[in-house]
């Protein structure tokens, strides 16, 4: 019981983030998302020890443990665009697919060589 | 708000943690790529609203209160961030040039495929920042005129896509090495793919978290003027 309060407690603080991170995009009109504003102040905040570890971890670590639960209503949205991949639509799909993995070879690979060649 | 509202909300966002669960349970017992939980209890919830049926803006009466937390989520990624922080210093230089080769192959690749394939200039526009998470994306989009709701699709396939076909391409591929792993995964599949690698290791997650937050920030300064020299 004390944990599902500890996590509670420190979701809440990481929603305040959020929240203040949003707020610092629109008012000085960021491309970057507030979320992610967000997380590089509450980096900060731990780097110079004003919000202690021990605030954060719990909830945190529950977050990160179940990242993928957040973007699952996100992802039911394609149910309004099945029409789109109909036809000459599904070759965007496919597209979206092959752009990926050279994107994720390309980047993984060279960062892979770069990081070898100096160890 | 409605009594029949907060019920139907409700039952949204516990049908939704209970199916998330049970595609858990799934992907533990068969453990593949392609029962990434995510994935399964997305196609779950997709054939229930059909079958019954349920239009996606009722189910997202409660969808939207856990869409709401994706954003804390985010935050919370200054977690593994921080406790790895020691180590991810001495990479400075792999990071920032292996973020930046994806984004300009995710830009570049994604438009001249569309092109050649013979789609329109808006869906050229549209399909330019799909790399990136889902908010930017979409501001990418509309500052460039491009479908905004088109480009969040887009964006879920990559992220789909690219944590269910990674550790595939990585065999083939011989990217054995996190570092690697990391930056391929945050900069192709941004925070789908960071849980992806976070499953992997927390080193992992966090370059990959890195990745997916430099590429967001290049890709939106590199789009614009891109899109000038492809289309």
């Amino acid at each position: 019981m004390v944990k599902v309060m500890k996590i509670t407690l420190h979701i809440i603080i990481l929603c305040l983030l959020a929240s203040l991170g949003n707020w610092i995009q629109h008012t000085f009109h960021l491309l970057i998302p507030g979320s992610v504003i967000g997380m590089i102040i509450l980096f900060i905040l731990l780097f110079f020890n004003i919000v202690k570890l021990s605030w954060i971890d719990e909830g945190a670590k529950f977050m990160v443990r179940h990242l993928t639960l957040f973007f699952i209503p996100a992802t039911v949205g394609i149910i309004d665009y099945f029409d789109l991949f109909l036809g000459k639509g599904i070759l965007l799909f496919f597209i979206v697919i092959i752009s990926t993995i050279l994107v994720m070879v390309s980047s993984g690979w060279i960062s892979q060589w770069l990081i070898m060649r100096k160890e | 708000m409605s009594m029949i509202h907060l019920l139907i909300g409700i039952t949204a966002i516990i049908g939704t943690v209970i199916t998330y669960y049970a595609a858990l349970k799934i992907h533990h017992k068969y453990h593949y790529p392609f029962t990434l939980p995510m994935l399964i209890a997305t196609i779950i919830i997709v054939l229930i609203l059909l079958i019954i049926p349920i239009s996606y803006e009722t189910y997202m009466i409660g969808g939207e209160w856990i869409n709401k937390l994706l954003g804390p989520a985010v935050v919370a990624l200054a977690y593994p961030l921080y406790m790895e922080r020691k180590l991810l210093k001495k990479m400075v230089v792999p990071i920032l040039v292996g973020t930046c080769i994806g984004a300009l192959v995710g830009i570049s690749t994604g438009v001249l495929l569309a092109k050649w394939a013979g789609f329109g200039e808006e869906i050229l526009l549209t399909i330019s920042s799909k790399s990136v998470t889902t908010p930017i994306s979409m501001a990418i989009t509309e500052s460039l005129d491009g479908i905004t709701s088109l480009a969040a699709i887009f964006v879920m396939i990559a992220g789909v896509g690219g944590a269910v076909l990674h550790s595939y391409v990585y065999k083939y591929t011989k990217i054995h090495h996190y570092l690697g792993k990391g930056i391929g995964l945050g900069s192709a599949s941004h925070g789908i793919g960071t849980a992806a690698a976070l499953e992997n290791s927390q080193l992992e997650g966090s370059i990959s978290s890195i990745a997916m937050s430099i590429s967001a920030v290049v890709v939106s300064v590199i789009t614009p003027w891109m899109m000038n020299l492809l289309l």
